[in-house]
């Protein structure tokens, strides 16, 4: 049986009926209360996680006590894909901001995907591909937006080679 | 105006399994912010006198960049904030208590400014650079913007120009400014004024001798020209040494965007007396009404001829020159506008009445509210207008006889 949001994550959007089923087997659901912290930044990473209710928050360690928020995730959106990839640690914290439902993929079960059944395993990645780029896309946005911030509090308004004030005799 | 930037922050307590979020507006953190001016050793500073405005104002001189600002009484009291222990909020707070009400823009403004200068402290903010994603996608403006960057590449500057003119001062040039050198200066002009009131009878038969070769004694003309406006600009820039300070640059460019010239700049004169500010103003046109002499006494001890035409001609030409870079209303900032700017103790008199100019009609239906100040750039703006009407008005025959003489 295939769990109805299945058909709304992008990540899986891609799946008929039947790959969707066979994926439904790999996944566990876990159920997170609101303030629960899902993964630490530097922590070991295993797994993609699902959203199937609620709302998550992705943030990272600035300094001190205190943490940037990056993102919010909402339901049919999925986090942590990274951890399917490679064994380095986790590059930034999720905290459930509202009790949620997640579906869990960890790297074993992704493993298996792609040798059990390799086409099921490519339309993921494709689908994996444009949601890293539109990432990426989203980050370059959010350094602009930093920087902009900066600026902005300390009245930074660079304004090459205006002239200020000088005297040319001639 | 964008909305202010904004970064969503995530805290947490050691003690505490939660978490808050805190939404931080760039706005709320820039009144905050609390500006540092570098140490005193990275910049000079200097009162200028009181302008005939009734304003005061001060150039600010970073040493680093050597690069100058002209403060207003508003924003040195700004500046004078700047001590990285007060923040913009409460800057502005004691602002308004000791002057009332202010625009606040003013702030900004000023900081820019001395970003621009370098003045404030900055925290590594060295990667950024000129956006290119403005850039002018249409093939007219690139072509456009490229031709006026060649045209400006017209300019150049020479190179260490400071250690030049210390090496000249040094090397015989301080004589130049000794009171002996302009008491005989001042003398020749008046033995070459006699003289030349002498000649003026014989100026007809001067004037045929020198249509007779126009192409002589205009290439003639152009190269004294040219040299001596070479040595105008040196001796500007000697003066400036001889008040000890520094000359910026040297160079050629083109005067307001179209009239080729040389130049020097020496805006650290405004870290000097206004005396010494006048001096260099002066010390200019001096070379045209000293070599201009030179020529008429040449003149007058010559035989007659097309030689003694010549140096009559070049004689007049350059204390013609003389007279126009001396006069003030032109519009241009040649030396008699810096001489009345400095006298004014209105260093911007110009700017400002070109900026009046949009406002004017407005400004005058209300007569009363006009400021000094402003009367003053009226002032300048009508004195300007008619000058130069006057010297179109007299300048028409020769325009004519150009005419006449292409035809």
């Amino acid at each position: 049986m295939v769990p109805e949001f299945l058909k709304d994550v992008s990540l899986f959007q891609d799946l008929d009926q039947l790959a969707l089923a066979q994926l439904a087997t790999l996944l566990v659901s876990k159920k997170i209360s609101a303030g629960a912290v899902i993964f630490r930044e530097s922590d070991d990473s295993d797994a993609l996680y699902v959203v199937e209710t609620g709302q998550i928050i992705i943030s990272k360690h600035v300094q001190g006590e205190v943490d940037i928020v990056l993102t919010r995730f909402h339901r049919g959106d999925f986090f942590g894909e990274m951890g399917l990839f490679d064994a380095a640690p986790r590059s930034a914290t999720a905290h459930a901001e509202t009790d949620s439902i997640l579906w869990r993929l960890d790297r074993k079960a992704f493993r298996q995907i792609l040798s059990d059944y390799p086409e099921m395993a490519a339309r993921i990645c494709y689908r994996l591909v444009i949601v890293f780029i539109e990432r990426m896309r989203a980050t370059n946005e959010q350094a602009r937006e930093a920087i902009r911030w900066g600026l902005e509090a300390t009245g930074y308004s660079p304004k090459a080679d205006r002239p200020l004030f000088g005297r040319k005799s001639t | 105006m964008p909305d202010p930037a904004k970064l969503e922050l995530l805290t947490r307590t050691a003690d505490d399994e939660g978490f808050h979020l805190v939404e931080i507006d760039s706005n709320y953190v820039y009144w905050s912010f609390k500006p540092q001016r570098l140490p005193q050793t990275e910049w000079e500073l200097t009162a200028q006198p009181f302008g005939a405005d009734g304003a005061r104002n001060y150039v600010l001189k970073s040493l680093r960049q050597e690069r100058y600002l002209l403060l207003d009484s508003k924003e040195f009291f700004l500046w004078e904030c700047f001590d990285g222990r007060h923040s913009l909020e409460e800057i502005a707070r004691a602002f308004h208590i000791s002057n009332g009400a202010f625009d606040y823009s003013l702030i900004r403004q000023l900081l820019t400014k001395l970003y621009g200068c370098g003045l404030i402290e900055t925290n590594n903010i060295t990667d950024l650079q000129p956006s290119l994603a403005g850039a002018q996608p249409y093939l007219w403006t690139r072509h456009l913007t490229s031709g006026l960057r060649t045209l400006r590449r017209i300019s150049f500057k020479i190179p260490d120009a400071d250690r030049l003119c210390s090496i000249i001062y040094r090397r015989g040039g301080f004589l130049l400014f000794h009171p002996i050198a302009f008491w005989l200066s001042v003398t020749i002009a008046v033995v070459a004024f006699v003289l030349a009131v002498r000649l003026a009878p014989h100026a007809g038969n001067f004037a045929s001798h020198l249509k007779a070769q126009p192409f002589l004694i205009t290439g003639a003309m152009l190269v004294t020209l040219l040299l001596v406006s070479m040595l105008h600009v040196l001796f500007h820039a000697l003066a400036c040494k001889a008040y000890g300070r520094r000359v910026r640059e040297m160079g050629f460019f083109l005067l307001q965007g179209v009239l080729p010239t040389w130049y020097a700049d020496v805006t650290d004169i405004f870290m000097a007396s206004r005396r010494a500010r006048i001096m260099v103003d002066l010390a200019g046109p001096m070379v045209e009404v000293v070599l201009g002499s030179f020529a008429i006494v040449g003149a007058h001890g010559a035989s007659a001829g097309f030689g003694q035409a010549l140096l009559f001609g070049i004689g007049v030409m350059l204390w013609e020159s003389a007279l126009i870079n001396l006069y003030p209303f032109n519009f241009l900032e040649m030396d008699g506008y810096n001489i009345l700017a400095d006298l004014l103790a209105v260093p911007m008199l110009r700017q400002q009445a070109l900026a009046l100019i949009p406002n004017l009609a407005q400004r005058l239906r209300s007569v009363k509210t006009v400021e000094r100040a402003e009367w003053l750039q009226l002032g300048y703006l009508a004195l300007c207008l008619v000058s130069v009407l006057l010297y179109v008005i007299a300048h028409l025959d020769a325009v004519g006889s150009l005419l006449h003489f292409s035809q």
